[in-house]
């Protein structure tokens, strides 16, 4: 198993700050698969009469309860599923989209204090799964893997807002926990970057936001960033809509000054671990003796359900309107525990999150797709990691072009690559299953031998350099090629136009073909 | 050659602009159109042309206050049409009615003009039912995009209580807006197009 470690620097300095963005923007991407894994494991939006029955079924073999009881049991467990399931996708959805931007934050870090561009692809290159944050101790595993309590574990050690102790009996041992957070290294760059780097800085390509005077707007960068979209949304019982994200809970920030640079990182760390004010009350990542985090404590809602209650400095602004990623984390992973022991009490019921979870095998390999002799598979995989490869590319590229082809690139590519092309792949690819000799611990037991798994997008990096062709037509030879192998389910991604053929073209060294996609009957042009 | 391919093409339901837009050729006037005559796609970044955006799903809050007004080919924020039960899920209106911001849109622009603007078959826009009963709908419109689920739903077990209870809670959505209506036009950012 490849061991593949991202390096935090135990020191800020004027002669190693390059290294040191360049690695805070590789913990910033690592996140993304990460997250973004667990949230195409879960089936948010099943039908539910197929659940009720399912439920309704196996509340009626032990033959203990009257029909009654047994028709308001299963009504009750398939909604502690559906809400559930909805809310923490959405959950995991709007963190993905604040670490699409924190990417962006640091990267415009990097772009105007150390005047030089990140370099995703090189990140790409490099990240494979099972990863580590070295420098922490204790060590932890980073996966790509479906939704379950020790996965959202690992998301709460990577956002948890204070050094933590793990297994506090082996801190008692060992007398010492020497621990950093991501929030601690972003305070050493702040002030490595308040002494040494005031500003004003030269300026070069950023994503920004908007410009706030709105006569200003028209010709200054358009808006592309956006906190929510019905990805975010879930429903409660009552299936009311509940949003996610509170619309002002971050944007863009350019960097021009020390001022800046430190407003973009302080915006990073609040976002992820909250506003961190002195004697305001705030929950923590604490390990219990059976070494899983401590729950929040789950009350009584409003509308039939649970729900946990936080503290002021759980969220990430001190109006309190959203919570931080620790907090929407710590808050999924409370009320999956309730959840799960609920339905362990229950004769005849499954594990609480073998309901909405697909069986997916955490790091999956591209390897493990070509030997299951699955072709359409193996393809799908090789086309997502294609996709992810090229949303790097594509974002990569905005910091070497000027606002105008930034905005092209984001409409016409990275938002579609997001929204409709990786999900695509992401939401197709467990149709698919195949079997694996891994090995597999779950609950603290390790079994071996074959199983069998539905696909997952495996996050491994697809090497557009070892073709001649540019990597957009890589990515249409695979649409084909996926498109030859399962024509039920592929056959339209070859012959809608505004999906994948409408793609930008660029190139690996940034260059970008002028007017694609093709925008007729219309007089718009792309400046590139 | 297609049937709409000569037509205005339009978002939604009584955002036609003559007589006989809407997709089954028998409104009288403007803003009487039955359905969308654009080409039908069913989200952001997919759409075939200008002013073939919808609206109120994925996008940015300055795309959500301008319904069906996209510049370009790829830049519309949403599928078509704009069934009554969607509503904003980002921005100053958020959890309110896109379909009747997108009306109050069309009847501003259309201030003054003629021939003069005409009620709207529905008063909040299309249910899914009713777009799904046009005769020249060939592929059915349903409420659910995205990973979320279907916006007009309920989790009752009974058909009938679910039908009645998503109804009566995308009834208060609507009328909610409605009262809303005036601030959500104020609320939208200045020159967000």
């Amino acid at each position: 198993m490849t061991k593949h470690k991202l390096e935090l620097s135990g020191k800020v300095t004027k002669d190693n700050i390059e290294e040191v963005m360049q690695q805070a923007i590789a913990l910033e991407l690592a996140t993304i698969p990460t997250y973004l894994s667990t949230y195409y494991s879960i089936n948010r939006a099943q039908d539910q009469d197929v659940l009720y029955a399912k439920i309704h079924k196996q509340l009626s073999i032990s033959r203990l309860r009257s029909p009654e009881e047994i028709d308001k049991l299963a009504q009750e467990f398939k909604l502690d599923v559906l809400v559930y399931a909805n809310k923490s996708a959405a959950l995991i959805m709007s963190v993905v989209i604040e670490e699409m931007l924190h990417l962006a934050l640091a990267s415009n870090v990097k772009q105007a204090v150390c005047q030089s561009a990140p370099d995703l692809m090189g990140i790409g290159k490099v990240l494979s799964f099972p990863a580590y944050l070295a420098g922490h101790k204790p060590e932890f595993e980073i996966d790509t893997a479906k939704l379950s309590l020790d996965q959202l574990t690992t998301f709460l050690q990577i956002e948890s807002p204070k050094e933590f102790d793990k297994f506090h009996l082996e801190k008692q041992k060992q007398g010492i926990v020497d621990y950093k957070t991501i929030g601690g290294l972003y305070l050493m760059i702040e002030e490595c970057v308040r002494k040494n780097f005031p500003g004003p800085y030269k300026q070069r390509p950023q994503l920004l936001p908007p410009d706030k005077n709105p006569d200003k707007r028209k010709n200054n960068p358009k808006p592309f960033y956006s906190q929510n979209s019905v990805n975010t949304v879930h429903y409660d019982r009552d299936h009311k809509p509940k949003f996610a994200s509170a619309d002002d809970s971050g944007e863009l920030v350019g960097v021009h000054d020390s001022k800046t640079a430190i407003e973009a990182m302080k915006l990073i760390c609040e976002q992820g671990e909250g506003v961190k004010k002195k004697d305001i009350p705030q929950h923590f990542l604490h390990f219990g003796e059976n070494k899983m985090p401590i729950p929040m404590p789950v009350v009584d809602d409003t509308d039939g359900g649970k729900k946990v209650e936080f503290f002021e400095g759980d969220y990430d602004d001190v109006e309190g309107k959203e919570p931080a990623h620790f907090a929407k984390f710590l808050e999924a992973y409370s009320l999956g525990h309730h959840y799960q022991d609920k339905f362990k009490e229950i004769e005849g019921l499954d594990d609480f999150f073998s309901y909405f979870v697909y069986n997916q095998d955490k790091n999956p390999t591209q390897a493990d797709y070509e030997a299951s002799g699955n072709t359409a598979l193996a393809l799908c995989s090789k086309l997502g990691n294609a996709v992810f490869a090229y949303i790097l590319l594509m974002i990569e590229t905005c910091y070497h072009k000027d606002e105008s082809t930034q905005y092209d690139l984001f409409m016409y590519g990275i938002h579609k690559s997001m929204i409709w092309l990786l999900s695509g792949v992401g939401n197709q690819i467990n149709q698919y299953t195949y079997t694996s000799g891994n090995q597999v611990a779950e609950n603290g037991k390790i079994t071996y031998g074959t199983q069998a798994y539905k696909g997952a997008l495996t996050f491994e990096y697809f090497a557009f350099e070892k073709s001649f062709s540019r990597p957009k037509a890589q990515i249409m030879d695979l649409v084909e090629q996926l498109a030859a192998a399962d024509p039920t389910n592929w056959g339209w991604a070859i012959d809608s136009e505004n999906y994948f053929p409408s793609l930008p073209d660029v190139g690996l060294d940034h260059s970008i073909v002028p007017d694609m996609p093709k925008v007729p009957s219309t007089p718009y042009k792309h400046h590139h | 050659m297609s049937h709409l391919e000569k037509k205005e093409l339009h978002v939604c339901m009584g955002l036609n602009s003559c007589k006989n837009e809407g997709i089954s050729n028998k409104n009288d006037c403007a803003g009487q159109g039955d359905c969308a005559t654009a080409v039908g796609h069913p989200c952001h970044t997919l759409n075939a042309c200008k002013g073939q955006g919808a609206c109120g799903l994925f996008g940015t809050t300055e795309e959500f206050c301008h319904p069906g007004e996209n510049d370009c080919r790829n830049q519309g924020s949403c599928g078509v049409p704009i069934l009554a039960s969607r509503f904003f899920m980002q921005g100053p209106n958020k959890g309110l009615s896109v379909w009747q911001l997108a009306r109050k849109r069309f009847e501003e622009k259309r201030n003054g003009l003629k021939p003069k603007t005409g009620s709207s078959p529905q008063p909040f826009g299309p249910t899914q039912e009713y777009v799904n009963n046009l005769p020249n709908i060939t592929d059915k419109i349903s409420a659910s995009c995205g990973q979320s689920g279907n916006r007009s739903c309920s989790y009752a077990n009974d058909p009938v209580e679910r039908s009645t209870k998503a109804k009566e809670r995308v009834l208060k959505m609507k009328e909610e807006s409605k009262k809303k209506l005036p601030e959500m036009l104020s609320r939208c950012p200045k020159n967000a197009k």
